[in-house]
């Protein structure tokens, strides 16, 4: 992450590179922030939803399990939901899209599950952020890469965790 | 399961009900999962599944193989070319190391514009 781009100066101007890197060394010393309560309890009815949408059938996960990649989707915003103002990852791509780069591609998603959640858990997760990556050229553009790590929790206990990486760049104009 | 093991091939027809109503099983509530018109504004072809979806049919598409009493450790996947309606999702994997108790399983997911989706699920094997 120290390494500097040789071809920083000819992607962004420096002062704006500056600018973005401290914004990130800033919001990473946040650490785990933007804490945040499931809106639900792990329940079977969201479960059997997402067991319909994606055609997945066992018994497992009808007796008292959840499938390990709806991690997530306890805590998701939801309709209109609104991100807390120190929301780590959303506090970077703010400060991206406000010098310019205002496309957003997700590229990576890292999961790992410590255990399945039970029906009639409360997950909570915290977000923070792991690493500001660039300026690189792409094929969608100049950009950065801004990598979150989500850690979700019952009680006191780890549950799961998520690397996630999404792209902010400038959108190439094309004629 | 032992390294060289592959998983036969599952193809995913992508229906705008599927991308709709996984979006949405999912609580992602982005309107370029569900809305063309916004999707097409945001410069989109069309309406594209998203990613807690591309995550969750590679965990099918391991357990339909491995059986859904395996452990799943984790899912890491890289995102390409975007899942529209009307292509057609084709799966393919294939056990590529089993050491410690866990088998790691390299899964791809592509569609007519190449790789959608391509990643390791980490099983207890």
């Amino acid at each position: 992450m120290s390494e500097k781009p040789r071809d920083v100066h000819s992607l962004v101007d420096e002062a704006v590179h500056e600018k973005i890197m401290a914004a990130a060394e800033e919001i990473k010393a946040w650490g785990e922030a933007a804490e945040r309560d499931a809106r639900d309890l792990v329940n079977q009815p969201t479960i059997n939803n997402w067991l319909e949408a994606m055609g997945l059938e066992s018994e497992r996960f009808h007796q008292g399990e959840a499938p390990p990649s709806m991690a997530q989707v306890w805590t998701m915003y939801g309709q209109g939901g609104k991100h807390p103002d120190r929301d780590p990852l959303h506090a970077m791509m703010n400060v991206l899209t406000d010098a310019g780069f205002d496309g957003v591609l997700g590229t990576n998603s890292e999961q790992s599950y410590d255990r399945y959640l039970r029906v009639g858990e409360q997950v909570r997760v915290t977000t923070a952020l792991d690493s500001v990556v660039g300026p690189k050229s792409t094929g969608m553009g100049a950009g950065y890469f801004v990598t979150s790590r989500s850690t979700w929790y019952v009680g006191d206990e780890r549950v799961a965790t998520m690397l996630f990486r999404v792209l902010k760049f400038i959108p190439k104009v094309t004629a | 399961m032992k390294a060289g093991d592959e998983i036969p091939v599952w193809e995913l027809p992508i229906t705008p009900t599927l991308v709709v109503s996984t979006a949405l099983a999912t609580r992602d509530f982005q309107d370029v999962h569900h809305d063309r018109d916004r999707a097409q504004a945001a410069g989109s072809k069309d309406i594209f599944m998203n990613i807690l979806t591309s995550t969750a049919l590679c965990e099918r598409y391991v357990t339909d193989w491995a059986g859904t009493d395996v452990q799943i450790k984790g899912i890491s996947i890289r995102l390409g070319a975007p899942a529209y309606p009307y292509d057609t999702l084709s799966f393919s994997g294939e056990v590529t190391d089993v050491t410690d108790g866990i088998a790691t399983i390299s899964v791809t997911g592509a569609v007519s514009l190449g790789a959608h989706v391509t990643g390791t699920v980490r099983v207890a094997a």
